[in-house]
């Protein structure tokens, strides 16, 4: 069977099941693809590090601006969907509770939706050009 | 004719578990130190010299990052393996994806290695 067939076979089964196990089980797997490239990118801008003080604090300066702090909101977010949907996952195999996993679904969304109000408040002062200005410490 | 089995063996299933359990205190740790209590307002942009300062604070920095970034590696590459191998790819291909991950692996723990090195 061609690749591009059994994608075909896995659009169709998201299509044929639409339930909340299965928008998890996709919606784990799309940010778990998702933070593993951040994971690359971050490994990578960070190696600057390697050149010394003045090669990290040019690289940082290009990604330290309002448009990356609110990707940085989109990567916390993906952060905290598959941490939380990832507990679900466990907590329902080892504890045998897959009865349980729709009412855990929705803990883990009441808890999302607090965390990402949290990251919003916490990210605010990131939004703004003018809080840029600072060169640290 | 029985399918091959997507995942052949329960080692990396287990190992993706226990990493992702460590994962969950690692990394809402790493976020509320380096990204989310970053004041910028108080502490101004990211720096050599905060970073500097941050890691150099405690020495369980040191033992954090040398569990931590192996662990997000492998469960980063395992996980995306994961889900190739649910596709079910033929030998050749699984070989050549694995070759891959290991070498991306080991990559990417050896830089993380001498970027923190230059930190601490």
């Amino acid at each position: 069977m061609k690749f591009s067939e059994k994608l075909k076979g896995t659009a169709q089964d998201v299509n044929l099941n639409r339930n909340i196990g299965n928008f998890s089980f996709w919606l784990h797997r799309l940010t778990g693809i998702g933070l593993s490239i951040y994971l690359v990118m971050h490994i990578f801008v960070l190696s600057s590090a390697i050149g010394g003080p003045e090669s990290f604090d040019k690289r940082m300066g290009q990604v330290q601006n309002p448009f990356f702090a609110v990707l940085e909101v989109l990567l916390i977010a993906g952060v905290f969907l598959h941490m939380l949907n990832g507990l679900r996952i466990t907590i329902t195999d080892f504890f045998a509770w897959s009865r349980g996993h729709k009412t855990l679904f929705w803990i883990i969304t009441v808890i999302f939706i607090a965390v990402m109000i949290l990251t919003l408040v916490l990210q605010w002062p990131k939004f703004f050009m003018e809080n840029y200005t600072g060169g640290g410490n | 004719m029985p399918q091959k089995a997507a995942s052949q063996s329960l080692v990396p299933w287990l190992l993706q578990r226990i990493t992702g359990l460590f994962l969950a205190f690692f990394l809402v740790t790493h976020l509320n130190v380096h990204h989310l209590f970053h004041d910028i307002t108080v502490e101004g942009i990211i720096s050599f010299a905060l970073v500097q300062e941050r890691l150099t604070a405690s020495f369980w920095w040191q033992v954090y990052y040398f569990l931590f970034v192996p662990m997000v590696v492998y469960h980063a590459l395992n996980g995306i393996w994961e889900i190739i191998a649910d596709f079910r790819v033929s030998t050749g291909w699984s070989f050549l994806f694995k070759a891959m991950f290991w070498i991306l692996g080991i990559v990417l723990i050896v830089v993380a290695a001498i970027t923190l090195s230059n930190l601490f």
